[in-house]
């Protein structure tokens, strides 16, 4: 995008603007597009950065010269619209839309359904257009059900029953219910006679929206919502029985293996069959690996394995005393260039360990809870973590405006002078730590530096996630505050301040 | 109507606020200001008539068994902090309106419609709970959640609190279940546990009673809160001994002063 190869971007839920890594060079870098579509139910930085970013007050940009178009849609918040949550513990649950959104806000299935027809529409004879032509996009309007029901999938050559018509809720469904869905994952064949969107989710509908239950039996919840795959609660199951197949406590116990039924049963869905009784060649707990056992040596499918092992930050002080020769992780994708610089290890001019991190208050970005006056008042405004030790040798006070500055660029921010944060002794000197919380941006009710603009773009090789908790940073006194004192606002309603321009066209209640 | 009460367990609170956020958010409280304290993580610093609910951040000297602390890192600990209701509610008895009420749950209850704004509950309140709106004039606290109770509900920031650190019940109950918790945390080596319940002092008791490590005091809980209607009677002692003495006074002279 910084390089102009790319022509447009479409951002839905997400604020890059002050939550990506090297923020400012996303700001810098919007301003090469021909078209950016917004979706958000705030107008975040993300879509005004061509009128209110940092970059445009130090006269870096100029809106004058920006030509790019932008697009703000109104977006449905999770309230306003039906839907799945996922956890990470993989619980898939349906949510029903409580209330309309508001004005013309609306959902992003509904977005995404009425584009694919508009550009289905628009479909050219040229070749390139081929796949457009050929996609199904058969979709109602905004039913998120439907497009759960395609993602557990469907047999292509028979027929739905009645049962999974009225199940849907509806007989205008017919186009999705025309086909007999899956039981599982394990009716899924190759050959083109079944459909589906992502196995692990086969199994959702399983007579009826399991994601939509809210009954829980039993002591691990099965009836409330789906766990993928197959409604199985805890993954690796059999590991909670010994080799006999007898559960290694009693109290603890989730799967065991029935020798009257010849198979596994218990109080969770087994990750084992019958076919694998205990002994037997398959009877290998760790279904997912091809060998059925568990791994400290990572033969393939780790970039940087095949063990764990320790490696310092792309930046950092300190040298790695496993490996002196190889300090870094060489697999890391550092991505580094003249606007994406990094700190020399060791590098005298960031003496100081730079994390960043998330306050209870606060969303992210900060869409969601700058702009909410509950949690804003909680959080109030940009803050940096030190220990007094740092706080001495840099000659400040509790309170006192500080400027934290990484290669990639300088923010400010009040000094909360605690000892809660310790300072370490490492490699024969003394380390001192600046924690720094990243909600705020230029937008909200409360607003401050955008501290990701200190974060560099790399990649962690396997999940390829930047580095945010080790980094080389510097601090000192702030000459200058660009901040004023924060003014008391006046009190506003307990009214989200939905696509509020700014302060002043706060809705009241 | 069972006498309700809270019990906040300050070992069990994460200092997520999410009280303070759901007793705004149901109770229609309007916001603090945006001011950064510099205090820790308490941006909001007191109960006040804007904060019904609020969440303190005690950090404190290394103790051990606190938290799985390394023994020279201080400990965080956080505290729920609420109007307690008190047996003998100083805001009540100097409410002159009968604005303040004591309701079938044991509970003290502003009634927003009669209170004329005189402020002589502020003064009197001897944890500093009851606050006077300035652009109202009114004076605001907790209602225990008056109307969620009539439901049959329970308050908003017990039901919003993710750990159980503040638990609602009837008053008795939750007495119980206090001693209870202290039993098991002192056998557990944290010793320093103890309840927050002024019983000897003269509010007679608090319903909403707290479990705190240490000296309350760290948490801003007075040793031995005063409701100033006690020191009614030795003040009207003192006047009725006064004008005695002045009337005999008075007499004296006329009996004793010649004429001249």
């Amino acid at each position: 995008m910084a390089d102009g190869k790319l022509e447009g971007l479409f951002v839905m839920g997400q604020n890059p603007a002050v939550g990506a890594p090297n923020a400012k060079l996303e700001r810098m870098a919007l301003r090469n597009l021909k078209w950016l579509v917004v979706r958000d139910y705030v107008e975040t930085e993300t879509a005004t950065f061509w009128r209110d970013s940092p970059e445009v007050a130090s006269g870096e940009l100029n809106p004058d010269d920006i030509a790019t178009e932008i697009f703000f849609f109104p977006a449905a918040s999770h309230v306003e619209k039906a839907g799945t949550f996922t956890n990470t513990q993989r619980l898939l649950q349906f949510r029903q839309k409580a209330i309309e959104p508001p004005g013309d806000a609306r959902s992003d299935l509904e977005f995404m359904v009425q584009l694919g027809r508009r550009m289905k529409a628009r479909a050219s004879d040229r070749p390139r257009d081929a796949g457009l032509r050929a996609l199904t996009w058969n979709y109602h309007d905004d039913d998120a059900e439907e497009v759960l029901r395609e993602i557990q999938g469907w047999h292509n050559d028979e027929r739905g029953t009645m049962k999974d018509e009225q199940a849907g809720g509806g007989a205008h469904r017919s186009s999705f219910i025309a086909h007999r869905l899956v039981k599982d994952f394990s009716e899924l064949k190759n050959d083109g006679s079944t459909t589906c969107g992502c196995w692990i989710y086969s199994g959702v509908f399983d007579g009826e929206n399991k994601a939509n239950k809210r009954e829980p039996r039993g002591r691990y919840g099965h009836g409330w919502g789906f766990a993928w795959p197959l409604d199985r609660r805890i993954l690796y199951n059999r590991c909670s029985a010994a080799p006999d197949g007898k559960p290694w406590s009693d109290r603890k116990k989730l799967v065991w293996w029935d020798d009257a039924k010849g198979e596994w049963t218990g109080d969770d869905v087994p990750d084992l069959t019958g076919e694998n009784p205990p002994g037997s060649k398959d009877d290998a707990p760790f279904i997912m690996h091809a060998d059925g056992v568990g791994w400290i040596w990572v033969a393939s499918g780790l970039k940087d394995g095949p063990l764990p092992t320790h490696y310092e930050p792309l930046e950092s002080n300190i040298a790695n005393t496993l490996y002196p020769r190889q300090a870094k992780n060489p697999a890391a994708d550092r991505k580094e260039r003249p606007d994406n610089p990094y700190a020399k290890s060791p590098d005298n001019r960031f003496p100081y360990v730079l994390t960043t991190y998330r306050l209870t208050e606060h969303h992210t970005a900060g869409g969601m809870s700058r702009t909410l006056s509950h949690l804003a008042e909680l959080q109030p405004e940009l803050f940096a973590e030190i220990s007094p030790e740092l706080a001495g040798e840099v000659e400040v006070t509790n309170g006192e405006w500080i400027t934290i500055s990484t290669a990639r660029g300088s923010i400010q921010a009040r000094a909360l002078v605690t000892s809660r944060v310790p300072s370490l002794d490492l490699d024969g000197r003394r380390v001192h730590h600046v924690g720094l919380p990243y909600h705020w941006g230029y937008r909200g009710l409360v607003r401050g530096d955008i501290v990701n603009d200190l974060i560099a773009i790399s990649e962690e090789p396997n999940v390829r996630i930047m580095e945010t908790k080790g980094l080389s940073c510097n601090i000192r006194k702030s000459d200058v505050t660009r901040h004023p004192e924060p003014r008391r606002r006046r009190r506003i309603s307990v009214e989200t301040l939905r696509f509020a321009q700014g302060d002043e066209v706060l809705r009241w209640r | 109507m069972a006498v309700t009460g809270f019990f906040t367990d300050s070992t069990l609170c994460i200092g997520c606020k999410a009280c303070e956020v759901a007793c705004k958010e149901w109770n229609e409280v309007p916001d603090d200001g945006f001011r950064w304290s510099g205090l820790s993580y308490d941006n909001t610093l007191a109960l006040g008539h804007a904060t019904w609910r609020h969440v303190k951040f005690v950090e404190h000297e290394a103790s051990i068994g606190a938290g799985g602390n390394a023994p020279d890192l201080m400990t965080w600990q956080f505290s729920s902090d609420v109007c307690k209701h008190c047996e003998n509610a100083g805001c009540l008895e100097a409410c002159p309106t009968g604005s303040i009420v004591r309701t079938e749950f044991g509970s003290v209850y502003v009634q927003p419609d009669i209170c004329n704004g005189c402020g002589y509950c502020v003064v009197t309140c001897p944890f500093g709970v009851i606050d006077r709106r300035d652009d109202d004039g009114r004076a605001f606290k907790c209602t225990f959640c008056y109307d969620r109770q009539k439901a049959g509900l329970e308050p908003a920031c017990a039901k919003a609190c993710p750990t159980g650190s503040i638990l609602f019940g009837n008053l008795d109950e939750l007495e119980r279940a206090a001693d209870r918790r202290i039993a098991q945390l002192h056998a557990a080596g944290m010793r320093d546990a103890t309840i927050y319940n002024p019983k000897n002092s003269s509010v007679g008791g608090t319903h909403a009673f707290f479990l705190v490590r240490g000296d309350p005091k760290n948490y801003n809980l007075p040793p031995d809160p005063v409701v100033p209607t006690t020191l009614l009677r030795p003040a009207w002692n003192a006047a009725a001994i006064g004008a005695a003495a002045m009337v005999v006074g008075s007499l004296l002279a006329f009996a004793l002063g010649g004429r001249k």
